[in-house]
């Protein structure tokens, strides 16, 4: 408060001082003009505290003027127009030059302030991006950001995944940080904004009300702003910690993140290690058997016909275990998260490839084709998909009646391709057109109740759809991949 | 395994001898010098890969190698490295039986230097650059030519999709999959042959294509 009103009291102390030496002069000499002492005056006050002083120092020596040497003295009244004129001409160059002199002030000291600011700022900057740990560099910015005027406390709150961590800037209260999340979550600042290059205080809630919240890219400030009047070079220094702490929290988020992504890779790489020794510790031994049993079906081996149709049938066992540990496998393959390789690819060729492993099963079959020649090509991993046109395919066959049909069939839209597998047999109870999909679950007693459950996570991998439905025909099952980016033709 | 693969080909009048690791089947391979050589990928020691290395500036024998999951990367890369072709574990005895016949049958090809490749209705004139398919010329562009040049000339053992872009395009070409997969959607066009159930240009998932041998079932 006293330094507010000093400069005013300096002001009216001045020009009363003034007064005293222009009197003390006219006393002894005859000289004119001596009122331009005010304008020296005048001149000073507004070069040191700007026009305010100025001007009061301006109305202060036009009244005492006016009091003590325009006639009639001793009265604030004027004889003739001459006087009226002199007191008038004091009263402007007063004005005008308290106006000048504190207009340079403010130039001068708004460039003073935002050098220092610049300087305070590159400092800062520099430390912190020097700094090798984030969270010391927030540390000594929530310091600096405390030295301002006003602001009572800055601290720093960084959102990794969902959680509010506090980072810098002292303890936040649970409360606080629920607050934060909040803040972050909605994207709203409470309490405070920061527009034109400045923090500026919103004071839609009590003084007594907790801190404000600023949501940021990565994390939330927490701040605590105590004035009534803040100084506005306080604020844009303020708004420019902000936005290094932005920065900074910016960072220290995507270090974290590929910290993160190299922790995913190696449990993915270990996920794909175990299920390839899995695979081989099952696979060998059904390989042994099947290798044994399908030696002795030959007729060089000297068996009896009954004991070769023994032996097929349990060679037919065996394939149908390494059919379940294949499966298995696959499943856990597609649930581990495992990546796709992706390729443009045309779905006639996927088609052709199914067909032509299921040959031997097909053979009595009749499979119709309604695959466009000029469909575009489709971007999905080969095997995966090929394994839901198998799945599918053996699907259609199983429940195809005798002599029945099989239809492929394909048509694309804007960004996808939706394709079909129907077959004529019986059709699938209403309740079930879901269940089909889920793990373990079969209409057939032979079935692994795999197929359809690899299929739908295959697609589903793919960003597409899998459902199945009854048509007049027979069941149909319609599943949606993606369309590959490249152009059809080069 | 090994007992009964060794059982199973010997009853379809193969003789057979069974060595344990890479380094004994490099030596076995130059002492006794088989027609067929069948290699496991998962071999103790001196792994597959580098018994393939081995082996192929030794021998000229025919090279299956056998892998323990359909869609792992080994058998391409084995392809790649000089072998003639592969067999998913687990294999029935008529299977691989069928696999060494067929390579068997194509060193038999290679030996006669026939200038024309047959297989169904589709002849291959090496000699005359021509294609046809029945009675019909087929017109392809140089690079469907040379594709298919290719795949005739290793008609029968699948070919990656690497070692075509390397054949076709040549040593260094930068390419991917699509390259190869376009251009057999325009020979297949041509030669009248179906994507979806094709009879000469057949799929290998994961691999390349194989285009069918005048004595494969398919």
């Amino acid at each position: 408060m006293m330094r507010r009103f000093a400069p005013y009291a300096v002001a009216i102390a001045g020009a009363v001082a003034v007064t005293a030496a222009i009197g003390l002069v006219s006393s002894r000499f005859e000289v004119p003009g001596l009122s331009a002492f005010y304008l020296l005056l005048v001149l000073w006050l507004g070069a040191t505290w700007g026009r305010g002083p100025a001007v009061a120092g301006s109305i202060a020596a036009f009244l005492l003027y006016d009091f003590y040497f325009v006639p009639p003295v001793g009265t604030f009244t004027v004889r003739g127009p001459s006087e009226l004129l002199e007191l008038i001409v004091l009263l402007a160059v007063a004005l005008v030059t308290g106006q000048l002199a504190g207009s340079l002030r403010r130039t001068q000291s708004a460039a003073e302030a935002l050098a220092a600011d610049e300087r305070a700022m590159y400092e800062l900057a520099t430390a912190a991006l020097r700094s090798p740990e984030v969270t010391a560099a927030l540390s000594l910015l929530s310091e600096r950001a405390v030295l301002l005027d006003g602001v009572r406390r800055f601290a720093l709150v960084a959102m990794d995944f969902g959680n509010a961590v506090p980072l810098a800037g002292g303890e936040v209260s649970p409360d606080e940080l629920r607050q934060a999340k909040w803040a972050y979550e909605n994207r709203r600042a409470i309490g405070v904004a920061v527009s034109d290059g400045a923090v500026k205080l919103l004071r839609t809630q009590p003084e007594a009300a907790g801190p404000a919240y600023l949501p940021l890219a990565s994390g939330v400030a927490v701040m605590k702003i105590e004035d009534d009047h803040p100084d506005p070079a306080d604020l844009r220094m303020l708004a420019a910690l902000v936005g290094l702490a932005d920065l900074l929290l910016d960072r220290r988020r995507a270090a974290l993140e590929a910290e993160r992504a190299r922790g995913f890779e190696a449990s993915d790489r270990l996920k794909a290690a175990i299920l390839s020794s899995l695979s081989h510790e099952l696979k060998s031994p059904i390989a042994s058997l099947r290798a044994g049993l399908t030696a002795l079906t030959a007729p060089q081996a000297g068996l009896q016909p009954e004991q070769r149709d023994l032996l097929r049938d349990l060679d037919g066992q065996a394939s149908r275990l390494d059919r379940l540990v294949g499966d298995m496998l696959a499943l856990s393959r597609l649930e581990a998260g495992l990546e796709l390789e992706r390729e443009p690819i045309r779905f006639a060729d996927l088609v052709g490839t199914a067909l032509h492993q299921l040959r031997p099963d097909l053979k009595d079959r009749d499979v119709t084709l309604e695959i466009d020649d000029d469909l575009p090509p489709v971007e999905v991993d080969e095997l995966q998909v090929g394994r839901v046109l198998t799945n599918l395919i053996e699907n259609a066959n199983e429940w195809a009646p005798a002599g029945g049909k099989i239809a492929v069939g394909a048509s694309a839209s804007e960004d996808r391709l939706t394709a079909w597998v129907e077959n004529d047999g019986p059709a699938i109870a209403p309740t079930d057109l879901d269940r089909v999909f889920e793990t373990f679950w079969t209409r057939r007693a032979r079935g692994s109740g795999l197929g359809l459950a690899i299929a739908k996570r295959v697609v589903e991998a793919h960003g597409g759809t899998i459902r199945a439905e009854n048509r007049r025909r027979g069941p149909r099952f319609t599943f949606t991949l993606p369309l590959a980016r490249v152009a059809a033709s080069h | 395994m090994q007992r009964a693969l060794r059982a199973g080909l010997r009853y379809h009048d193969f003789e057979v001898h069974a060595v344990g690791t890479g380094e004994d089947a490099v030596r076995e391979a130059a002492a006794w010098r088989p027609d067929v050589i069948l290699l496991d990928l998962g071999l103790p020691g001196m792994d597959g890969f580098a018994t393939l290395r081995a082996l192929r500036p030794t021998t000229r024998a025919g090279v299956i190698v056998v892998s323990v999951m359909p869609g792992e990367k080994d058998k391409v890369r084995a392809l790649d490295a000089g072998a003639d072709d592969y067999v998913v574990k687990p294999f029935g005895t008529d299977e691989l039986v069928a696999r060494i016949r067929a390579v068997l049958r194509r060193q038999g090809d290679v030996s006669a230097g026939e200038p024309v490749i047959r297989t169904g209705d589709l002849e291959i004139d090496l000699a005359h650059r021509s294609v046809t398919v029945g009675d019909r010329a087929v017109k392809l562009t140089p690079t469907e030519y040379e594709l298919l040049r290719y795949l005739a000339l290793h008609a029968g053992k699948p070919v990656t999709h690497t070692t075509l872009l390397r054949q076709v395009w040549g040593e260094y070409a930068v390419g991917d999959k699509y390259n190869t997969r376009y251009v057999v959607g325009q020979i297949r066009k041509k030669l009248g042959d179906d994507p979806a159930n094709p009879r000469y240009i057949v799929n290998e998932p994961g691999v390349g294509y194989r285009l069918t041998a005048p004595g494969d079932s398919g």
